[in-house]
């Protein structure tokens, strides 16, 4: 499954979000660090959800670096969240 | 020493601590640069630890905060976000308020630039 598929299915599973926007932004950082050739390297999500209501930012960082697993966070490159309710 | 001592030592005596990937005068990683160019500007005196020098470092500062990404900001030796936390923050100006509260200098009329610029 490509990693975006791989992303929005184990969030949704997670938080059944509202809004769920995965971008892979690999192409922007061709030649920079850790650039892969056929992407898959950094990617930007946008996330809303109310099971993030009262928590604090570390806590819905760590939410979702729990959600997608150690394996997948592990070989994401560059991963940008932008979490809210 | 082990990478985990070694981390709680620099992180105790430097109020402001950013590991991050090459140093704040040649930044290695879009993410580590956008926070150290933040701090910078803000005229922040703060502590760089390059963990592209050190791999026990790099893994030992993962495993410190439970945080698998680069950079990481520590203030009075507390863990306060990645770039993305930050870049937030200092948007908001919650990073004024947590730097304040903790007696860290600042330069107030550069943050409120970076928030005119990015407004």
């Amino acid at each position: 499954m490509p990693v975006t598929d791989e992303i929005e299915t184990r969030l949704t599973k997670a938080f059944a979000p509202t809004e769920l926007i995965v971008v892979d932004d690999s192409e922007r950082h061709r030649g920079h660090a850790g650039y892969q050739e056929g992407g898959e390297s950094h990617f930007n999500v946008k996330i809303r959800a109310s099971a993030f209501d009262g928590q604090s930012r570390i806590q819905r960082h760590r939410a979702v670096h729990n959600a997608l697993g150690a394996d997948l966070v592990g070989r994401i490159h560059a991963l940008s969240l932008d979490i809210g309710v | 020493m082990s990478a985990e001592q070694q981390i709680k030592d620099t992180i105790t005596a430097n109020d402001v601590v950013l590991y991050m990937k090459g140093t704040k005068e040649m930044p290695q990683c879009g993410f580590s640069s956008r926070v150290a160019g933040v701090l910078n500007y803000m005229g922040v005196n703060f502590a760089d630890v390059n963990v592209l020098a050190d791999d026990a470092i790099r893994q030992g500062i993962k495993d410190f905060s439970d945080w698998p990404t680069i950079p990481q900001l520590y203030v009075k030796g507390e863990f306060v976000g990645g770039c993305d936390i930050i870049t937030e923050m200092t948007l908001s100006g919650e990073l004024d308020t947590l730097l304040a509260e903790n007696g860290v200098a600042f330069d107030k009329d550069a943050a409120d630039k970076i928030r005119e610029a990015n407004g």
